[in-house]
């Protein structure tokens, strides 16, 4: 890479980005013109073998001239490279092209930055990479305004439970946007944890795991309003195999760690305060409700080798009450997770079959949530995560007596 | 020879004559004006030790006109008189034989209400007035531009070949320190891109230090900050908007660094200018006032006053650079004609290759886009000969591939050592370069 040296590296992975990237590619070029004039900079595009001209998009995005539209002056050569790593999006590949491209340039501070994020501006890569450039911190991870009903699994199982197990109170350990010291990236090379087992994971997720583990200073910025997508034909299974199974199976190599933490710290921040939207969004509850019923009737021999009787037998419980009775309590979906992670952890069935049986009891306790906070304010629907966080966190010798019962 | 058209000093009998009243037949030979209220807006080039353009004279109580020192009265161009008188002036020096004038300040010869009295119109039809006299009487002589201005704005000085044969090119000059701190070949790109065509029979002058400060007028702030933060760490070196140093001490006395630079100066389109002692390395006193610390006396040997003055030293008008690293003991003349290695032996070599073809000083200039941004590199083209030149602006190796297709066949002469490079296929043309290098190779088809 004939850049050489440099100081900072911003990243887009892409995969048929062509619509969006060339506005992403212009605000990073912007917030590194506006708040790194003198720093060595380079913006690395990952790209999974895009055939919807991608790379032309960046490239045409990058030789644009700056300077007269908005009022900037590049003191040195900002230099965009694109790079092919594969022929189809995998996470881990683009993501450790990043970090070995990192290494290899010495950035001092490397951002990643979603091809997608519509809502990006400029600032973004100011607070992005200035807590690891100028403050030492190792990752920094986002935070965003959310419409209430947006990171519904992020919510209702990804952050409490982290936020209880690793003790760090980071509000979205799995994000597209973040970014990381060369130290941590140094790190993450030498352990080499992109291996071959690792195939599948959240990628990103295990780096936040990785720096909450790994005593790494972390820090958290305000990104803005996350623009709600609407997931309604997501596959929900592809989704849980990639953060939930990422946490459970950081859960056995990091047993020492949790085993041990304390009451959950929180993590230094700058910008606004996690905040929430309440415009309407359309929510089919319904189709939630009628999955997780059907989902504990079929799959109740796989949910037997999983839960306890007790737990089984309070969630078949449940699932009897009607449409508008229907509350899957907090307690018990902190109960069922644990389970599951134990579960998981001793391998009682294949494990993707666990993710997969997860999937409707998580349908139930999101119908429980959006039931719930139909008509509830921001600050209620916090204080609704925030009691849920603290189950889990109350809860958390019931996983380690599952842990060690079932070891 | 130097000449200031501007202005004369306070001390001159013209301005003693002009000020001792409004009735004196030299009254209008400079700018007057009961209040200091006119031109407002106009700069002020010497911050540091001006507050305005207009001093107040106390012998004929009026306001006097001032670009530069307060000591400085403005001539006042729109008396024919002076007009005339000027042009005496140079006739005197032109008869004794002097090739040419470097005409000092020009931009401000003329003051109009309302406009910056930078560049206007009627000083160029002053400037235009004199080279028409001087071709008519003295055919051959030249005058050569000073004005700090930007690349466009300098544009109309040459005229239509009516006006400057030659100018110097001020913005190129921090650029080029500027790309050399920054390891990145943009800050040069961009101002020579900017640089408009001249008429042909016109020249750009380039330097790398001068008499005066290194000006940072003609930089961005963003620029002028990252020059100041990198080369004026201490403020006593800095001096209006500007740098006073030479360039040896601004480069940490680096030889490569030094020889890098003298490279691109004598490479690039435009008649190199070296600033005396330069060629040495001499060193600098940033305790002296003003812009003095630059202009020590020169260090021709290591005896009596380094050469320069049989006079007492007490009784030099500039104290010599004595310090251990700069002093004329270690920097001198004498001493570096005695090695073959010396920096005054490799700026001799220097100079007689640039002087081996006519392509550096008449030749067009293409620029090349290594994917490398610290890598400058530039084909230099006139009649059938090419020159292609390479050079590294950052502190370490670095390895570069040029796209040469467009001359597939031909081979490299390195142009100091004359050894063969290998012939230019299809492939892009791979090199690599230690810590600021660089290199001219002659092109040649054989």
């Amino acid at each position: 890479m004939s850049v050489g040296e440099v100081d900072l590296l911003v990243s887009v992975p892409t995969h048929n980005s062509a619509q969006t990237v060339g506005e992403t590619v212009q605000r990073i070029r912007m917030g590194l013109l506006k708040y790194f004039p003198r720093e060595r900079a380079v913006i690395l595009n990952a790209d999974a073998g895009s055939k919807d001209g991608t790379r032309e998009v960046i490239a045409a995005a990058a030789s644009n001239d700056l300077q007269r539209s908005a009022n900037l002056y590049a003191l040195r050569t900002l230099p965009c490279i694109s790079t092919v790593y594969g022929d189809s999006p995998e996470t881990n590949v683009a993501l450790r092209t990043v970090l070995a491209a990192a290494d290899l340039l010495h950035a001092k501070a490397c951002a990643v930055v979603s091809p997608d994020s519509t809502s990006i501006t400029p600032d973004w890569i100011e607070r992005l990479l200035r807590p690891v450039y100028r403050e030492n911190f190792d990752l920094v991870t986002p935070v965003y305004r959310r419409h209430k009903f947006d990171g519904l699994l992020l919510r209702n199982l990804i952050y409490p439970m982290t936020r209880a197990l690793y003790a760090k109170r980071v509000r979205e350990p799995y994000a597209l946007e973040f970014a990381f010291s060369e130290r941590f990236c140094g790190h993450l090379l030498e352990n080499q944890i992109w291996d071959h087992e690792s195939r599948g994971l959240a990628a990103e997720m295990r780096m936040t795991i990785t720096a909450m583990a790994g005593g790494f200073r972390l820090y958290q910025t305000f990104l803005g309003t996350k623009p709600h997508v609407d997931r309604t034909g997501a596959d929900l299974v592809a989704a849980l195999r990639q953060t939930v199974g990422t946490l459970f199976w950081s859960l056995e190599a990091n047993f020492q760690y949790w085993n041990a933490t304390g009451v959950p710290e929180s993590v230094p921040s700058c910008g606004a305060e996690y905040d929430l939207t309440t415009e309407p969004i359309r929510v089919n509850r319904k189709r939630l409700y009628q999955l997780f019923n059907s989902g504990v009737a079929e799959l109740e021999p796989v949910l037997r080798s999983i839960l306890s009787p007790q737990t089984l037998a309070e969630v078949q419980s449940i699932a009897k009450l009607a449409e508008d009775d229907f509350r899957y309590p907090h307690e018990l979906w902190v109960r069922t997770a644990y389970e599951f992670a134990s579960s998981y952890h001793r391998s009682v069935i294949n494990r993707d079959h666990i993710i997969q049986a997860l999937a409707p009891l998580y349908r139930g306790k999101v119908y429980t949530f959006l039931l719930e906070n139909r008509d509830a304010s921001g600050p209620e629907v916090e204080a609704d995560v925030e009691d849920l966080c603290l189950t889990f966190e109350r809860l958390k010798p019931y996983l380690l007596d599952v842990w060690n019962a079932r070891e | 020879m130097e000449m200031v058209l501007n202005h004369t000093s306070d001390q001159h009998p013209w301005f003693q004559e002009s000020r001792s009243s409004r009735d004196n037949p030299r009254r209008d030979w400079y700018v007057w004006n009961d209040t200091d209220t006119r031109y407002r807006g106009v700069r002020i080039i010497f911050l540091d030790t001006e507050t305005s353009n207009w001093a107040r004279d106390p012998v004929s109580k009026s306001y006097y006109w001032h670009r530069f020192f307060s000591h400085q009265p403005d001539l006042n161009y729109d008396n024919p008189a002076v007009h005339e008188e000027m042009w005496s002036v140079m006739q005197f020096w032109l008869e004794m034989g002097v090739d040419g004038f470097r005409l000092d300040a020009v931009p401000y010869l003329v003051e109009r209400e309302g406009t910056s009295c930078e560049n206007l119109p009627e000083t160029h039809a002053v400037l235009k007035d004199f080279r028409k006299r001087l071709d008519q009487h003295f055919p051959g002589r030249m005058l050569l531009a000073e004005a700090n201005q930007w690349p466009a704005d300098l544009r109309p000085y040459f005229g239509e070949g009516d006006e400057f044969h030659m100018a110097f090119h001020f913005p190129v000059m921090p650029r080029m320190f500027m790309s050399v701190k920054l390891e990145d070949r943009k800050p040069i790109m961009d101002i020579l891109q900017q640089t408009p065509n001249i008429p042909d029979p016109c020249q750009w002058c380039l330097f790398l230090r001068n008499h005066d400060e290194l000006t940072l007028e003609m930089v961005t702030d963003i620029e002028r900050d990252y020059m100041y933060d990198t080369y004026a760490g201490d403020k006593a070196m800095r001096l209006n908007l500007g740098i006073r140093r030479r360039l040896a001490p601004l480069l940490d006395n680096d030889r490569r660094r030094v020889e890098l630079m003298n490279g691109m100066l004598m490479s690039l389109p435009g008649t190199p200018i070296i600033y005396y002692g330069d060629e040495i390395g001499m060193g600098d006193n940033i305790h002296l006032g003003d812009r003095n610390g630059v202009r020590t006396p020169m260090q021709w040997d290591g005896g009596w006053n380094a050469g320069f003055s049989k006079a007492d030293p007490e009784n030099l008008y500039s104290p010599l650079i004595l310090d251990p690293v700069y002093g004329y003991p270690a920097v001198n003349v004498y001493s570096q004609g005695r090695s073959g290695h010396s920096l005054l032996a490799w700026m001799k070599r220097l100079m007689a290759t640039r002087k081996s073809t006519q392509v550096f000083g008449r030749g067009s200039i293409e620029f090349l886009h290594p994917a490398n941004h610290r890598v400058l590199a530039y084909v230099r083209q006139f009649k059938n000969e090419t020159v292609l030149v390479v050079n590294n602006l950052s502190s370490s190796a670095q390895a570069v591939e040029l796209d040469l297709r467009r001359y597939k066949g031909n081979i490299l002469v390195e142009m100091f050592g004359r050894n063969i490079f290998p012939r230019i296929g299809d492939l892009p043309y791979l090199l690599t370069m230690g810590p600021y290098q660089f290199f001219w190779f002659r092109l040649r088809r054989i």
